[in-house]
């Protein structure tokens, strides 16, 4: 009877760790959409495709083409912000007279191209991703932790330390939260509003590119999973707050345990279930979120 | 200084502006009365560049400015200080006027930053005391203080000031008058938007009067003050 309760136990663990190894991903995700909506009050739901592309063109780089990591991986960074920002001059500053709902649906119209470029050049097939540091997992407690949770986890930590200075310590930062606050006195100052919009969409990518590259050794990638990553990043920004970068984060963390904890305690089949089922209670029972204030939500428009 | 010839301003083919021509001489405090709606922010609009559909010419130092964009206007010295303050509000009294300094810290004017941050503070020490509080949670006076000082911050030679006494009581709008005078006589060229014509004409060298997007008077502020008809409809009689 011990024996058996201290495995009952190291399963929880085990599905704690693969939880939060996820929700670091989601988190990511969520960091994403609320970097573009912070600036500009738009849902860019092209956010997944980001995490996709991200898998792939590392995959292309490092498998296909046989980069190296350190260089296959800024390389994919790069090209992904560079898919960002093009999404931002062809899809959303042509736009005249944009309201936020039309902005939103050239995302999703965005989202269906990219996921169909994606198609055409890498097929329907998921790919594999050798991991940064093998697969020999660490026993932890009797969970079994793979090395890759570590890179995961580790890049949403560098991740939050790099924006954390970028909008307290930097000029541009905090340009671009003044963009957030109030667009039309930051241009009375001189910042270029559209340009601060641009540098939006090359940020998420960039993280959205991070979040792919990192969780692809784990759970693999194909064309068409962006979607998905959408709308668990966006369960996560829902939970947390929308705006709210901690909330974000906080979001996705237990979103991502969640969903572990359901699957491994309920049925797996429903993995993707637990996440609408959050992001509908959320919307219900707080529309502000754990870490948005209803002040916020009534500030911003949408 | 600053002169627009025949400016038409329009919101969606309706204009709000029609045909201005104003001048603003170097040195000078100008006025621009009228009451709610007549086009005042328009004009203040249109001169910083953030309205698009115009006709006719903005002339700044004998070059014509209409068309570019804000960001640009503010580079050549033009500071707004917009109606309703519109500072950061989420941001704290310091992030606001350093903000205000964008384009220098683009360029990497530490030095002169830091100058201008001790000159703006020397102006208005309740802003250097409260420079860590969030901008929003300032009282009126401070705010429109703070708004003042964060146009200053670019060092401006035209300030163009929306309506500062708006919302404010007696006292404090006296001080933010006494604050347009000293600026002024520090050498800055100001055009002021106001409702408050009164305080606006004792403080003025020159005025103009609009109603409904047209200029139907203008003359030495001296002048208009003793105008039968500018008394009747903006001073109370
Ligand atoms: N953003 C806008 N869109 C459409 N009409 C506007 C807008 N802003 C102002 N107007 C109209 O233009 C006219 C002048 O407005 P405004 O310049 O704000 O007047 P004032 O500052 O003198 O009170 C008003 O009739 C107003 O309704
Ligand atoms: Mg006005």
């Amino acid at each position: 009877m011990p024996m058996e309760k201290i495995t009952f136990a190291n399963q929880l663990l085990q599905y704690l760790i693969t939880g939060l190894t996820v929700g670091s991903t989601y988190a990511m995700v969520a960091i994403g959409f609320n970097i573009i909506y912070n600036v500009t009050e738009i849902i860019n739901l092209a956010q997944g495709e980001f995490v996709m592309l991200g898998g792939l063109v590392m995959v292309f780089l490092h498998v296909a083409a046989g980069l190296p990591i350190v260089l296959a991986f800024p390389l994919t960074v790069i090209i992904v912000t560079l898919v960002g920002m093009l999404l931002d001059r062809l899809a959303i500053r042509p736009i005249r007279q944009p309201s936020v709902l039309t902005l939103i649906i050239a995302t999703i119209a965005a989202s269906i191209i990219i996921k169909g470029i994606a198609m055409f050049i890498w097929g329907k097939d998921p790919f594999d991703l050798p991991a940064f540091s093998g697969r020999h997992p660490i026993h932890f407690l009797g969970a079994v932790i793979q090395p890759q949770y570590f890179w995961i986890i580790g890049f949403l930590i560098v991740i939050v330390i790099f924006l954390t200075l970028f909008f307290e310590k930097t000029i541009i930062g905090k340009a671009m939260s003044a963009c957030a606050d109030n667009p039309g006195a930051a241009s009375l100052v001189g910042i270029n509003v559209k340009r601060m919009i641009l540098l939006s969409f090359a940020l998420s990518a960039a993280i959205g590119a991070v979040a792919g590259i990192t969780i692809t050794p784990i759970s693999l990638m194909e064309y068409d999973r962006g979607a998905m990553l959408a709308i668990k990043g966006f369960g996560a920004v829902v939970l947390g707050g929308l705006g709210s970068f901690p909330g974000a984060i906080l979001g996705g963390l237990i979103l991502g345990t969640i969903e572990s904890f359901g699957a491994g305690l309920i049925h797996s089949g429903y993995k993707d279930a637990f996440a609408l089922i959050v992001l509908l209670g959320a919307l219900f029972l707080r529309p502000s979120g754990l870490l948005g204030s209803i002040e916020v939500s009534k500030f911003k428009r949408f | 200084m600053l002169k627009t010839e025949g400016l038409t301003a329009y919101y969606d083919n309706i204009p709000a502006l029609k045909g201005i021509s104003i001048n603003v001489p170097k040195g000078q405090v100008v006025t621009i009365i009228g009451a709610n709606g007549a086009g005042k922010s328009t004009l203040l609009k249109a001169i910083s560049g953030l309205i698009k559909s115009l006709e006719g010419r903005i002339i700044y130092k004998e070059k014509n400015i209409a068309g570019l964009l804000s960001n640009q206007i503010v580079g050549l010295g033009i500071s707004q200080v917009p109606e309703g303050r519109q500072l950061f509000s989420h941001l704290t009294v310091q992030d606001n006027i350093n903000l205000g300094a964008y384009l220098k810290f683009k360029r990497r004017y530490r030095h002169e930053i830091d100058e201008r941050i001790k000159e703006v503070f020397g102006m208005f020490p309740i802003l250097e005391k409260r420079s860590e509080q969030i901008a929003g949670t300032l009282s009126g006076g401070e705010q429109q203080m703070l708004a003042i000082a964060r146009a200053l911050m670019g060092r401006p030679k035209l300030l163009l000031l929306d309506e500062p006494s708006m919302g404010l009581a007696p006292l404090i709008v006296k001080e933010i008058f006494e604050v347009i005078e000293r600026l002024n006589q520090s050498g800055t060229t100001i055009l002021l938007v106001e409702q408050n014509a009164r305080a606006a004409l004792k403080t003025a060298d020159y005025a103009y009067v609009l109603e409904t997007g047209e200029l139907v008077l203008e003359g030495s502020a001296k002048d208009l003050s003793g105008n039968i008809k500018v008394k009747e409809a903006y001073l109370g009689g």
